[in-house]
Formats: structure tokens, C-alpha cells, sequence
């Protein structure tokens, strides 16, 4: 997994992931510089960037793995040198993040694909507030849907800790709009 | 094309490959495709809130149905496929027998959609035994009972009745004239609603269940002069259409080399792969392109050069073909000149249990039908898969056998090996 490139203009690093080069830099001495070598594998691995290049003239250029094929390539359990990748997400409309929900929290997750709206008109107050207690059947929110706007329910009791989604925001189908500690 | 992509998917697929290369996703419902893929409210809501221009409807679902293609069009999006009418028209099995005759393509003697059980019999003296009673909302092979013998007619007229129901929610039905061993051959075509083309030939008589397994260009069954018939009336049946963007007329070749039209399918298909081998042409650019109002640009005389097979590699076990889910723990696909590989799975994919056992389909290019074939089989011995079970052991024995290696092959084949 470690491999020294042939004699170039640049020093690079790259990021381990199945095509994974780390090169030693040459300083003028010509013994190695192992703490920047350590120190630039591991602002590669934090930031999941591909290659980090040190040009002659003392400038940086880094270059980012797409997040997509980041999460695909496992690090092959064969090669125990090999980093581990923490996926960044790409930036999609209405992607889903993982809530980590405790046990005593429940989330209310959207129906359908459409625009989460907080109350029932522009003008109108909102359905809930962060603080308020929430009751099985209570309309916390609207999803719009082509131009039908659907009122959702909450399905069980609970105070209302947390409002994961903007107003005006699209959501799709299972994305988590609200948390609710249960009581 | 420099077109961004969003894939809309059920929970059962937010970790396909396709999702993850496109530039946008978004979650349109649970895995019933009835709320998901089947969900017209939902894909339409999709569309909205990523602000898409077009649909593609792909294959399967919603592809072929012209109420969807209807709703996309008044949405003020583009549909990536033929006129809703022209789908419509299409769907109804008989008013397409019918549109057919009308362009000058040949129809198997059968009926209209049968009013009465007394009709059944006159056709089926003017016909003669045996013939198939089809739904007239069918296709694909489902809805279909054979009578061999006059005294099975009144007894199967009703069980394709209820099945058509059931599968179609319109229980009409006709009947057409049973071929024994008939050769599926279906030819693909294109237009822009002006001008129309025949782009070649593809035989996929290998079937299980009416299931293409195998596909293939060009059919070996054709000289040049049947083909020729054949091209020239697909394409002016598609012109007749004013037909826009892509199409497959499919037909049957009876033992005499007499083809017959059976059924239009108004979307791309899954095997249109080897016709774009032998013809060096993009469809599916071809498709995007003409639905974007561009006019058809292909040369008029284009000729396919060497042989292309398809294999589906299906999810199922290789002796009962019962379906084999999983989680792929373990996946190498071979490659090198003349093989292509489209397919969705890679190693760590987890394949559901909600949709088709489809895994990938192994095509080969090669300049003869038995280079082909021997590309093939290397192909087979260097596709592993570890973590569900499938169906390429099977391959492997029908690439043995001589018959089909003599390309004497028909829609009976598999029943009878």
C-alpha cells in the first residue's frame, strides 16, 4: 500500500482507498520527513481528499474523492495499513441524515416526497414549537405534493425536542422532520 | 450528454449503484412499488421538487402506461417515450392487431375482442386448431391459454377470462392462430414523428415462462431477403405511427419463415444492448435526443457488423430458478475486447427481495455467432459471484448444447432441454 513514486517535480500524498500512494517527500537532505508524512496522510483521511500535492514552489493543491464512489470501495481486510474513510455525504436535495435516536425519542418521518411547510399558510401561525407537548393525532406539519398539501399527524405522544427540516425545505419519502422525547 | 440525473428510488433501493452515481436522489416511497415506483403522485412530486425537465421511465412500472405519460406531459415535463395515444392504442392488444393490418403488416388469422363464446367457436372454425386466447389489456406473455383440442374451448375461454381480470382489470380477450414452433423475432425501431427507421433485427426465442433469458443480433433464422420484407414493413408501420423516439415491433416466425406481428412495445427494452453492439449506435442517447424534439439523424443503410448475445444474469438458483436475494459479499465480472457488462450490483450490494431477480447482463461482440458464442462461455467461467445464488451454471449448459450452437432454436426450446 505504500509505494515510492519515481523522482518528480511534486511531492504528493494521496488518500488510501483502493488505489492507495503515499510518498515519501524528499527533503534536500535526502532522509525523510516522517512527522509530515504522518501529518499530511492523516489531513488526508480527515478531509477525504484524494491527493494533497506540494509543489516545488511551496504551494498546496488538494483534491477531493467524490463522495459517492468514497462510501463503495471498502478498505479490503487483507491490507491492514489501510485507512478508514468517513463519507462526507454528497449534496443532494432532501437527503435523509441518520438520526441517532435514543430510546426514549421517537421521529416523525415524511409520508411523501414534497415541500415541508410549518404551518398552513404563509400568514398562519405555526402547527408546533420546539418545547411543546404533542399528542398522537396532532397535525405537526404540512407536506405539499403537487399542490395538494397533506397534513401530517404525529403518531405518538411526546414533547417536541428537535425540528430537523427548514420551512420551504423538499423532503422525500422517510426523511425525519421532527424528534419527540416520549413521555 | 452533459444532463444532470436525479434517480428517484424506494427504501428497498437507496443503496443501488445507479442512485449513488447520479447527481441528485431522492426517496419516493416505501418498497410496494404500488408507493413507489407505481406511484404516480409521488414520481410527479419528484419531478417538482428537483425541478427535472423529463422523465425516463425506464422499462417495466410505468413505461408503457399512457395515463402516466399523459399526467407527465400536462405536468409541463418532457416524456421520454412516444405519444401517450400512440402507447395507448398500442396497450389494447387488438386495436393494435388491427393498426397493424390497416399499415399492411401481417396478423395471424384471429378475432376482434370476442362478445360471446359463440364467436369463439365460428373463429375457431374459420381459424382451425390449435389457437391461443390472449387478454386484450395482456402482453408480455401473461393472460395466454392454449385449446388443442375444440372440447378444451369453452373451459379455457374462462379461466383466460378471470386471469385477465385479475392481471389487467379488463377481462376481454380474442384469439389468435396457435404457432407451434414459432421463432421470436422483433425489430427495432425509431422516429421522430415524420420520419421512421428499422434499425435491425434481434431474436430472442430462449425463453423461460415468456421471460427472454437470451437475446440476440441478428437472427440467424433470416436470409437476407426475409429481413429485408421484415425491415421494410416494420418501418413503415412505425411511419404509419407517426412514432416518436424508440420502439420494438415484436413477431413470430412460423416453421415456413412467415412472419406474423404479435405486439408493439412503446419504450426502450432490456436487450436493446446488442443491437447498439452491431450497429455501433447509442439508443438510449438516440431516445433522449429525439424526445427533445431533435429529427432522426441515422443513415437510412445502416448494416449491423458481427454477432452480439446477450445473457441475463438473474438472481435465481440455476436448477429451480427459484429467486436467490442477497447480500453479495463476493463479485469479479470479466471484460476484455468484445464484452460489455451493464449492471447495477457490486461487491457489498444487497440484493432485494421486492423487485427483479435481474442482476447484470453480460453481452458479447463478436465477429461471428460462434466467436460469440465461445466469448461467451470464457465470459461464464469468469463471472463469480458469491452471497446469492445464479443463474450461470445454467448458461453454461445451454451454450452446450448443439442445437443451440446450431442456432436451431424456438420459444419451446427450454421446456424441451
Amino acid at each position: 500500500m505504500t509505494k515510492r513514486k519515481a523522482a518528480a517535480t511534486k511531492r504528493s500524498v494521496s488518500t488510501a482507498t483502493a488505489r492507495a500512494t503515499t510518498v515519501a517527500p524528499t527533503p534536500p537532505s535526502g532522509g525523510f520527513d516522517l512527522k509530515l508524512l504522518r501529518d499530511l496522510a492523516r489531513i488526508a483521511n480527515e478531509y477525504d481528499l484524494e491527493s494533497i500535492e506540494l509543489t516545488p514552489d511551496g504551494g498546496i493543491c488538494i483534491s477531493r474523492v467524490p463522495a459517492a464512489s468514497a462510501r463503495m470501495f471498502a478498505a479490503p481486510a487483507s491490507s491492514p495499513a489501510s485507512l478508514s474513510l468517513v463519507p462526507l455525504g454528497a449534496a443532494t436535495i432532501a437527503k435523509a441524515e441518520p438520526v441517532k435516536v435514543a430510546d426514549d425519542s421517537v421521529v416523525i418521518t415524511s409520508p411523501f416526497v414534497g415541500t415541508f411547510y410549518r404551518a398552513s399558510g404563509p400568514d398562519s401561525p405555526v402547527f408546533v414549537e420546539v418545547g411543546q407537548s404533542i399528542r398522537n393525532g396532532q397535525v405537526v406539519c404540512i407536506v405539499e405534493a403537487m399542490k395538494l398539501m397533506n397534513e401530517i399527524e404525529a403518531e405518538a405522544d411526546g414533547k417536541l425536542i428537535e425540528i430537523l427540516v427548514k420551512n420551504g425545505e423538499h423532503v422525500e419519502y422517510g426523511q425525519p422532520l421532527f424528534r419527540l422525547e416520549k413521555q | 450528454m452533459g444532463i444532470k440525473t436525479v434517480a428517484v428510488h424506494s427504501t428497498a433501493d437507496a443503496d443501488a449503484l445507479h442512485v449513488r452515481r447520479a447527481d441528485e436522489k431522492i426517496c419516493i416511497g416505501p418498497p410496494p412499488s404500488r408507493q413507489s415506483y407505481n406511484s404516480i403522485p409521488a414520481l410527479i412530486s419528484a419531478a417538482e421538487v428537483t425541478h427535472a425537465d423529463a422523465i425516463h421511465p425506464g422499462y417495466g412500472f410505468l413505461s408503457e402506461n399512457a395515463e402516466f405519460a399523459d399526467v407527465v406531459q400536462k405536468c409541463g415535463l418532457t416524456w421520454i417515450g412516444p405519444q401517450p395515444s400512440v402507447i395507448r392504442m398500442m396497450g389494447d392488444k387488438v386495436m393494435a392487431r388491427n393498426t397493424m393490418a390497416a399499415a399492411g403488416v401481417p396478423i395471424l388469422p384471429g378475432t376482434g375482442v370476442l362478445k360471446s363464446d359463440e364467436e369463439a367457436e365460428e373463429a375457431v372454425d374459420r381459424i382451425g386448431l390449435p389457437v391461443i386466447i390472449k387478454a386484450v389489456g395482456g402482453g408480455g406473455g401473461r393472460g395466454m391459454k392454449i385449446v388443442k383440442e375444440r372440447k378444451q374451448l369453452s373451459s379455457q375461454l374462462a379461466a383466460a377470462r378471470s386471469e385477465a381480470q385479475a392481471g389487467f382489470s379488463n377481462p376481454t380477450v380474442y384469439i389468435e392462430r396457435y404457432v407451434d414452433r414459432p421463432r421470436h423475432i422483433e425489430v427495432q425501431v425509431l422516429g421522430d414523428g415524420e420520419h421512421a427507421m428499422a434499425l435491425g433485427e434481434r431474436e430472442c426465442s430462449i425463453q423461460r415462462r415468456h421471460q427472454k433469458l437470451v437475446e440476440e443480433a441478428p437472427s440467424v433464422a433470416l436470409d437476407d431477403k426475409i429481413r429485408s420484407e421484415l425491415l421494410k414493413v416494420a418501418k413503415k408501420a412505425t411511419a404509419a405511427l407517426k412514432y416518436k423516439t424508440v420502439g420494438t415491433l415484436e413477431f413470430l416466425l412460423d416453421e415456413k419463415k412467415r412472419f406474423y406481428f404479435m405486439e408493439m412495445n412503446t419504450r426502450i427494452q432490456v436487450e436493446h444492448t446488442v443491437t447498439e453492439e452491431v450497429f455501433g449506435v447509442d439508443l438510449v442517447r438516440t431516445q433522449i435526443e429525439l424526445a427533445a424534439g431533435q429529427p432522426l439523424r441515422l443513415r437510412d443503410n445502416l448494416k449491423p457488423r458481427g454477432h452480439s448475445i446477450e445473457l441475463r444474469i438473474n438472481a435465481e438458483d440455476p436448477d429451480t430458478f427459484a429467486p436467490s436475494p442477497g447480500l453479495i459479499t463476493g463479485l469479479r465480472m470479466p471484460g476484455g475486447l468484445g464484452v460489455r457488462i451493464d449492471t447495477h450490483i457490486y461487491q457489498g450490494y444487497r440484493v432485494p427481495s421486492y423487485y427483479d431477480s435481474l442482476l447484470a447482463k453480460l453481452i458479447v461482440h463478436a465477429d461471428t455467432r460462434a466467436l460469440a458464442i465461445n466469448r461467451l462461455r470464457r465470459c461464464l467461467d469468469e463471472f463469480e459471484v458469491e452471497g446469492c445464488k445464479t443463474n450461470v451454471a445454467f448458461y453454461k449448459r445451454l451454450l452446450a448444447h448443439p442445437d443451440f450452437v446450431a442456432g436451431r432454436i424456438d420459444t419451446h426450446f427450454l421446456e424441451r432441454m
